[in-house]
């Protein structure tokens, strides 16, 4: 049985249909990458897994439970951990303070406990734990991002276009701490733009296209694929 | 360190106002028992405006219904004054809290137009007298004195005892609501509700409970302001009064208890204090409003954001 699966789920805002059916799976301990251009629906997919939105369509299904109709704040207590698109710390809290508010949900002990884990994985944040959010560089936000969502303590952690707006060796560095992550036995969901990058760390991948799956692989056959090259990795 | 100080200083001036009716005339006096019961008011609204960032443009509602509690209760049935206080509490939180349900989602603005709709339908049902007991545009006269232990508070020095006493009660729930894991809560809504979500706030509870506690607070004042002035009629809850108290807060500082006593003062007491000035009062106020913001949008004496 899969972790996470989702069955023909549709999204709308209104009248526009932003996805338009689509059904995926992720496996206990497996790393899977959306990839897809803007506007493809990614983002709307997960806020949708994560409860921000409710689906018109479609069941989403966690560790066996239906949780299509689940409320956002009870999804992060069953495990799922989102990191939204744009970082979104809070700017006038302490680096430490936002870590610990992503363990919201959680007694402070065990909170204290997974605070060391996340200093360990991004010892940057350890150095800038007293320093206000709104002053890191967006690097650093990103990975306090990540952080924090760490702090819930998830088993499914899912990423929203972890490397926007970052110079390259950052991304670097910030996927390289996302695969020591996954050492640890969480399961991981990321969306990205950024396919190559996304693709490396990845088990499997989906493509998204304007709501809808398009192609679903390996993560070394989808980077084979020269449909996958020519409208994602940038060959001809 | 320095809050602290700042709490202490608070105390000392707290205490040193329970004696100005030792030394004060009656009419100042007065007016620093509308002082008082504004400043509950305006910290009620702050609550949902500067803490929980919700743009409550009709708080005076609550006020109104606290009021009117009061007043209804004490004239129609021979309730004491004293013990329609945790009704109108209770009352008007009720209808913060039902209001707001279907409302909270809103984003800002409309929020704030839909506040203004509440308070004009309540104006509306109380000049049109609904059901019987409010009295219709002249309000309800002849509400009674309070009394403690069997002791009538007729004079304004009483009066003012415990108006300051209420005000008094509302700075140390502010002060604790600062502190407290539920005023944190609010601070995240209102910087970021999608990311406070994402970390397990139950958005929509809280902001529920964010007008539940600024009504039931306004309640109270309600209880008061009925008694100071024994009469309540529907001009004193219009949405003039709801403007004012929505510009207390962001003109005195939002989420800073100083910040919004200064406001009130600036607001309720100067214009007392001018009232011969008649209408240019209100071409200063005007003035100063947008000088205020203009160069100090966060609010004259606005809140630190320390480290917690």
């Amino acid at each position: 049985m899969s972790l996470l699966s989702i069955t023909d789920m549709k999204v709308s805002y209104g009248h526009i249909e932003a996805i338009k059916g689509v059904s995926l799976a992720v496996e206990e301990g497996e790393v899977v990458t959306i990839l897809g251009a803007n506007g493809a629906g990614k983002t709307t997919l997960m806020r949708t897994i994560s409860g921000l939105l409710k689906p018109t369509a479609g069941t989403i299904t966690y560790d066996g439970n239906d949780i299509t109709q689940t409320r956002a704040d009870a999804i992060v207590g069953l495990g799922i951990a989102h990191s939204p698109e744009g970082r979104r710390v809070f700017g006038t809290l302490t680096v430490e303070e936002n870590l610990m508010l992503g363990a919201y949900t959680r007694p402070r002990t065990e909170a204290l406990e997974t605070r060391k884990q996340v200093y360990d994985l991004f010892p940057r944040l350890l150095e800038r734990r007293l320093q206000l959010s709104g002053t890191l560089s967006g690097g650093e936000q990103q990975m306090l991002a990540i952080g924090r969502a760490m702090m819930a303590k998830p088993r499914l952690l899912m990423l929203d276009e972890p490397s926007l707006g970052l110079a390259p060796i950052i991304v670097k560095n910030i996927f390289a701490a996302l695969a020591d992550v996954r050492k640890t036995g969480v399961t991981i969901l990321v969306v990205e733009q950024n396919a190559r990058i996304a693709l490396k760390l990845a088990d499997r991948g989906y493509v998204l296209e304007v709501g809808k799956i398009v192609h679903e692989d390996t993560a070394k056959a989808l980077m084979a694929s020269s449909e996958v090259q020519e409208a994602y990795l940038g060959k001809g | 360190m320095k809050l602290s100080v700042n709490r202490n200083i608070g105390a000392v001036v707290w205490i040193a106002g329970l004696l100005v009716p030792l030394v004060a005339s009656n009419s100042w006096i007065s007016i620093l028992s509308i002082f008082a019961i504004y400043a509950v008011v305006a910290l009620s609204t702050d609550v949902v405006l500067g803490r929980a960032g919700m743009y409550d443009m009709g708080h005076a509602v609550y006020f109104g219904v606290g009021a009117y509690v009061t007043a209804i209760l004490n004239v129609q049935y021979g309730v004491p004054i004293l013990w329609t206080m945790p009704i109108a509490v209770v009352v008007a939180a009720i209808v913060g809290m039902v209001l707001a349900a279907p409302m909270v989602k809103l984003r800002g603005d409309y929020l704030l137009v839909a506040t203004i709709g509440f308070n004009e339908i309540f104006r509306m049902i109380l000049i049109n007298d609904v059901g019987g007991v409010t009295g219709g545009p002249d309000g309800i006269f002849g509400i009674g004195v309070p009394s403690v232990f069997g002791y009538s508070i007729s004079s304004q020095e009483g009066l003012f005892v415990l108006n300051w006493l209420l005000l008094g009660i509302a700075l140390v729930l502010m002060n604790n609501l600062d502190k407290s894991r539920l005023g944190r809560v609010f601070r995240y809504l209102k910087e970021d509700e999608l990311a406070a979500t994402t970390l397990g706030v139950n958005a929509r509870y809280y902001k529920i409970l964010a007008f539940g506690l600024g009504a039931g607070l306004a309640g109270a004042a309600g209880t008061l302001f009925a008694t100071q002035l024994a009469t309540v009629s529907p001009s004193a809850f219009v949405f003039m009064e709801s403007v004012t108290l929505f510009a207390i807060v962001i003109v005195g500082g939002q989420a800073s208890i100083p910040g919004v006593l200064l406001g009130t003062v600036l607001m309720f007491v100067v214009p007392q204090v001018f009232r011969d000035l008649a209408e240019y009062r209100y071409l200063v106020f005007g003035l100063a409003m947008i000088v205020v913001m203009v160069l100090r949008p966060q609010g004259i004496w606005p809140r630190r954001n320390r480290p917690e």
